[in-house]
């Protein structure tokens, strides 16, 4: 919805996601904030960013095929795996550079996407989402059993370096993952828009429908998988090298069914909708975390164990409650937002 | 509506500056201990108890004026056994002035963070990965390391297949999970089972959540095992020795486990299936622990009947008692004011000899060692109880036999 009094004069301006001067404002502010953040938010908060970030683009993934091609994935933590693997494996045993080994991460994830999106063109729904944690299950033991992944001993991927330069601290390695995570989003947003986006969204409408107006479904559904899998691959890659151990620990089915909770409370098939379900659900369980000290220093009789049972239920609580009121998710309520201020002065 | 909404503003603003206020009062002289905890995730059967004993000490040094005007701040965090949480956690809580130990608890969170306590020349204390043994660094672990007590048990099974009459050497199974934790045992523990001639069958691996193990424990069985050695944190072990007893192997085969094996929680639940299990534990087990005066005296001070008492909680008072005699030795060396995390590392490697009230062997940390204790002890459910069958023994050095 355009802002009042807003019109599309010529095709470049209907096609641009940023229409109007305001819009360039907020974009070059939150960029400049976001490029400047290290200087003034404190160590935890930039940290907090980091991780932040990498999820956003493993949920940007998981958004591009569950979202807009409405495959359900439950194997997004196992991908990022195989990139967080891929990159330590390349950097380590074979002397790459990172930044070889951060598209090449991806694109190994995204062919074993290929693999185990495979299922996807015989089955859909709840079977194709048993399927994908099957694949979890696979990716995770292979890695296990393998001697070049360290086994379960894992592996210890060193930081990022550019001409002698070293990404060794949280605050360096932020401007790389912020790179990556806004040239991914920016990707993203484009790709929904493109022909291949109105082809997922055909396929997760109606599939049938999409065949016989000329979807290739096998085509696009693996194209989904691969894109989604990319994504988690390059994100596993930035999390390796920011955290500088890698164990198949870090890649439970909790984070895949995380991921898709984070999808669902911030909006399915909205790219927005991911910042907001990522956040909504990463700010929650931190404030949940650093809460529990609180309470328990609050009320000692309580102890620290059940006080962390109650930021527990608190968080379970919260994403129920959500649900109820919102089940659309948080993008929608944006929307809802956007609509109103876009209107003024007349009603919405 | 606009009221409602201010009202509410008001009331989230009011518990924001109460948070506030409350996380930032702190005691004129202070020093921090941090627990990275899972209190509701797989291994809160352990974590919970043994925090419990930790907290109650604190609270009891605190009380009576804290170790030379210093008080002890505990800070709990539930990371629910998850990498990511827990780095984020100590991340958090890395700048807290005079954060002087790190409880990381789990194999992998430990290792995890170990980088990142090397980075900020701290302490932190793991359960028992002997990898920090081998490559000795900031890293210090609660008692021996698992392959040290699973080497000890080899010792005891050698000696339990003597005693029945038997010539040869046994064949040994063991099944645990499939992660980091699990295979540990294997490295060193492998290498002592062939030194003693024993048949090692090749391990199973489940993943941690597994409800039913059936499969792993008939292939065990059906491979000739004497022995099955079952690992994982309880509920685990409780619930494998539940289901051989449900497929009849227990009545052929004896089952050992580790020192997270079988607490009076499963046993209360299973004390048929866990009947004659052995247990290789480095603290207090059973009504050994129940009855050591020091231990049952800060419980029914602090949590009353002791018919809820957990052997796990005395574990945590010892993790109290090291870190005590550690501060004590750090003040003495620089005072309060000039107190680094840096200089607690140095305290803890001159502990050694550390008596922990019988709870378990004296401290054997030092510059060469980072085991928190060297003994074990062999206890077996007998008649729904934990008993001892041998005293206090030096569990064998597998560690050096593997290599890092």
């Amino acid at each position: 919805m355009r802002p009042c009094g807003v019109f599309d004069k010529s095709y470049g301006l209907d096609i641009a996601i940023i229409r109007t001067w305001q819009h360039w404002v907020i974009l070059i502010s939150a960029l400049i904030l976001l490029y400047t953040f290290p200087l003034f938010g404190s160590y935890y908060l930039v940290s907090f960013m980091n991780s932040l970030a990498i999820t956003v683009i493993v949920v940007l993934g998981l958004q591009i095929v569950s979202g807009y091609c409405g495959q359900i994935s439950f194997g997004q933590a196992a991908f990022m795996a195989i990139g967080a693997y891929t990159s330590a494996i390349l950097t380590i045993k074979f002397g790459f550079s990172f930044w070889i080994a951060l598209p090449l991460s991806g694109i190994m994830a995204g062919i074993v996407g290929i693999i185990g999106g495979a299922p996807s063109l015989r089955i859909k729904g709840m079977y194709l989402a048993m399927a994908t944690i099957a694949i979890h299950f696979v990716v995770i033991w292979l890695i296990l059993h393998m001697e070049i992944t360290g086994s379960f001993k894992g592996l210890y991927p060193l930081p990022p370096s550019l001409g002698g330069f070293e990404f060794d601290t949280d605050e360096r390695i932020f401007y790389i993952i912020m790179t990556v995570m806004v040239i991914m989003t920016y990707a993203a947003r484009n790709l929904v828009r493109s022909k291949v986006g109105r082809a997922f969204v055909a396929i997760r409408d109606n599939d049938l429908a999409g065949e016989v107006m000329g979807v290739n479904l096998y085509y696009y559904k693996l194209l989904a998988f691969f894109v989604s899998c990319f994504y988690a691959g390059i994100a596993g890659s930035l999390w390796g090298h920011l955290i500088t151990v890698v164990n198949t620990e870090q890649f439970t089915l909790m984070h895949a069914l995380e991921y898709v909770g984070m999808l669902i409370i911030g909006g399915m098939g909205s790219i927005p909708g991911v910042f907001f379900g990522v956040l909504f659900i990463r700010i929650l369980n931190e404030l949940v975390m650093f809460s529990s000290p609180v309470l328990a220093k609050a009320l000692p009789w309580l102890g620290s164990s059940p006080a962390a049972a109650l930021g527990l239920i608190a968080f379970g609580l919260a994403v129920i409650v959500f649900l109820i009121f919102e089940p659309r998710g948080l993008a929608h309520r944006w929307e809802i937002f956007k609509a109103s201020y876009r209107l003024y002065p007349f009603a919405h | 509506m606009r009221k409602q909404s201010v009202i509410f503003l008001l009331m989230v603003l009011a518990i924001c500056v109460g948070l506030v206020t409350l996380s930032s009062t702190s005691f004129a002289k202070e020093v921090s201990y941090l627990s990275l905890a899972d209190y509701t995730g797989p291994i809160a059967g352990l974590n919970v108890p043994a925090d419990m004993g930790l907290e109650d000490y604190i609270k009891d040094i605190n009380s009576k004026g804290g170790v030379d005007g210093v008080k002890i701040k505990f800070i709990g965090i539930d990371t629910r056994y998850d990498v990511a949480r827990a780095v984020s956690a100590y991340k958090r809580y890395r700048r807290t002035p005079r954060l002087l130990v790190v409880n990381s608890i789990s194999t992998g969170i430990g290792k995890a963070v170990a980088r990142l306590i090397e980075r900020d020349k701290r302490l932190q204390i793991v359960p028992g990965d002997g990898e920090f043994q081998a490559h000795i660094q900031r890293t210090f672990i609660w008692g021996p390391a698992y392959q040290d007590a699973f080497a000890a048990t080899l010792d005891w099974i050698m000696d339990d297949w003597k005693a029945k009459g038997n010539s040869g050497a046994p064949v040994v199974g063991y099944l645990s999970w499939d992660n980091p934790y699990g295979r540990e045992h294997l490295r060193g523990g492998k290498e002592y089972a062939e030194k003693l001639g024993i048949k090692f069958l090749p391990p199973e691996f489940f993943p941690p959540g597994t409800l039913k193990h059936d499969v792993y424990l008939t292939r065990l069985a059906k491979a000739g095992a004497n022995y099955i050695h079952a690992g994982g944190v309880d509920p685990t072990p409780t619930n494998v020795i539940r289901d051989a007893y449900a497929l009849g192997i227990t009545k052929k085969i004896q089952m050992t486990t580790d020192y997270w094996g079988p607490t009076a929680l499963g046993i209360g639940v299973h004390a048929k299936a866990l009947e004659g299990t052995v247990i290789t534990s480095f603290y207090q087990r059973g009504d050994d622990s129940r009855n050591n005066p020091f231990v049952a005296d800060l419980w029914k001070k602090h949590r009353g009947s002791m018919e809820k008492f957990n052997e796990v909680y005395g574990m945590g008072m010892s993790w109290g008692m090291t870190y005590v005699a550690g501060l004590t030795a750090a003040l003495k060396a620089v005072g309060y004011d000039n107190l680094k995390p840096d200089d607690m590392y140095k305290a803890y490697q001159g502990i050694t000899g550390l008596d922990k009230h019988g709870i378990q062997g004296v401290c054997a940390y030092s510059p060469t060692s980072r085991r928190g204790s060297l003994e074990v002890k062999i206890y077996r459910v007998k008649n729904g109880k934990i008993v001892p069958i041998t005293d206090w023994r030096k569990a064998p050095d597998a560690v050096s036999l593997h290599k890092f």
